[in-house]
């Protein structure tokens, strides 16, 4: 006999996802999904990007990786509440993954909820974890070649940060190029080129956070559970 | 490598199914999985192997649709799949816009009947 179907292979994930979504929009908290290649620069972002958001705003990282626990040593570092999500090989994090975690964090003391998935430019960006936004990235030291190898990254991201830019001069990557391949899978999502060495663009990646936690906040303030800022 | 989570979850649903349907073994899934996913098909032939060892899907065949990445000529409006990256319409050479879709992952439907396959028969006793 021939059973129709008809259904996402990754229905339970997203399901788990959506639990996950509902808990941070009853507690109006934002959450946030860092995904990138291995070496993208994502820990160096976010030791950039942390001082100039907790200025104003209560944010905690979960740190997604493989094995190794140096990645939530350095956030800590910062004084920015951390929980170290092994994968115990794995090569991405699950909203279930994500669901056990939420129980080390005090979310009603959150803002903001980032989460620095495992390095790695395929897999993550095939499982939602119940973020508000994505924010994808792509350093000039992996190639501008990156957005044609690897397009569901980029294709759900929110914001498509552009990392190690001070590096420019340095190596061959074709700015235009990239730029050209991001907007092919994305053309919605606005490009951000920054320097966690420099500073470049950090400010406007902590606006743009800011902005995603503010638009939340008044929208929980006007009385209403329905967020905009996430399709 | 998420080709084996998703072979995983591939043959959980399909068992899902065939139990639902009064029916022991899968012996075929049809699935559809867009050029965005990148799925690379032989870690997906061995990921599927390995996912459907012991399961209703033992003895199944795994038959995948590719849905190309698709984009529209602004010249000749004819829709065109970009294969290798290739933006450009074959006729007039000019860059196509891009389409929605091409990041499909869905089991469509499955072939099942009663027979009972090893891994099933294990399961049940
Ligand atoms: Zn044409």
């Amino acid at each position: 006999m021939n059973v129709p179907i008809v259904r996402k292979v990754l229905e339970k994930n997203d399901a788990a996802a959506a639990q996950n979504r509902e808990r941070f929009d009853r507690l109006g908290l934002t959450c946030v999904d860092l995904l990138g290649g291995a070496g993208s620069g994502k820990t160096a972002l976010l030791e950039a990007v942390l001082p100039i958001l907790t200025r104003n705003l209560r944010v905690a990282v979960l740190e997604g990786d493989i094995a190794t626990t140096r990645d939530a040593e350095r956030i800590a570092a910062l004084g920015v509440p951390v929980v170290q999500l092994t994968t115990e090989g794995g090569c991405h994090l699950t909203a279930p993954h994500v669901q056990r975690a939420l129980g080390e964090l005090t979310l009603d003391e959150l803002d903001l909820l980032i989460i620095e998935n495992v390095g790695n430019p395929i897999c993550p960006a095939n499982f939602a974890l119940g973020e508000h936004a994505r924010v994808a990235l792509l350093s000039v030291a992996e190639g501008d070649d990156k957005p044609a190898k690897y397009p569901l990254l980029f294709r759900g991201a929110d914001l498509v940060v552009i990392s190690k830019c001070d590096l420019l001069p340095h190596v061959d990557f074709n700015l235009a190029a990239a730029k050209t391949d991001l907007r092919r899978v994305n053309a919605a999502a606005p490009l951000l080129e920054t320097s966690a060495r420099c500073g470049t663009g950090i400010d406007r990646l902590a606006a743009w956070l800011a902005h995603l936690v503010g638009s939340a906040l008044r929208i929980d303030a006007a009385g209403s559970a329905v967020r905009t800022n996430r399709k | 490598m998420h080709e084996l989570a998703i072979a995983q979850q591939l043959v959980e649903l399909a068992g899902e199914h065939a139990r639902r349907a009064g029916a022991r073994r899968v012996t075929r899934l049809n699935c559809r999985i867009g050029a965005l996913r990148r799925l690379e098909s032989d870690l997906m032939s061995s990921a599927f192997e390995i996912a459907r060892a012991g399961t209703a899907c033992e003895e199944a065949e795994l038959v995948v649709e590719c849905v190309p990445i698709r984009a529209r000529c602004p010249i000749c409006a004819q829709v065109f799949a970009v294969a290798d990256w290739n933006w450009r319409c074959p006729d007039c050479a000019v860059e196509g816009e891009p389409l929605p879709g091409g990041d499909e992952l869905e089991l469509i439907s499955i072939d099942a009947d009663n027979e009972l396959t090893p891994g099933a028969a294990e399961h049940e006793s």
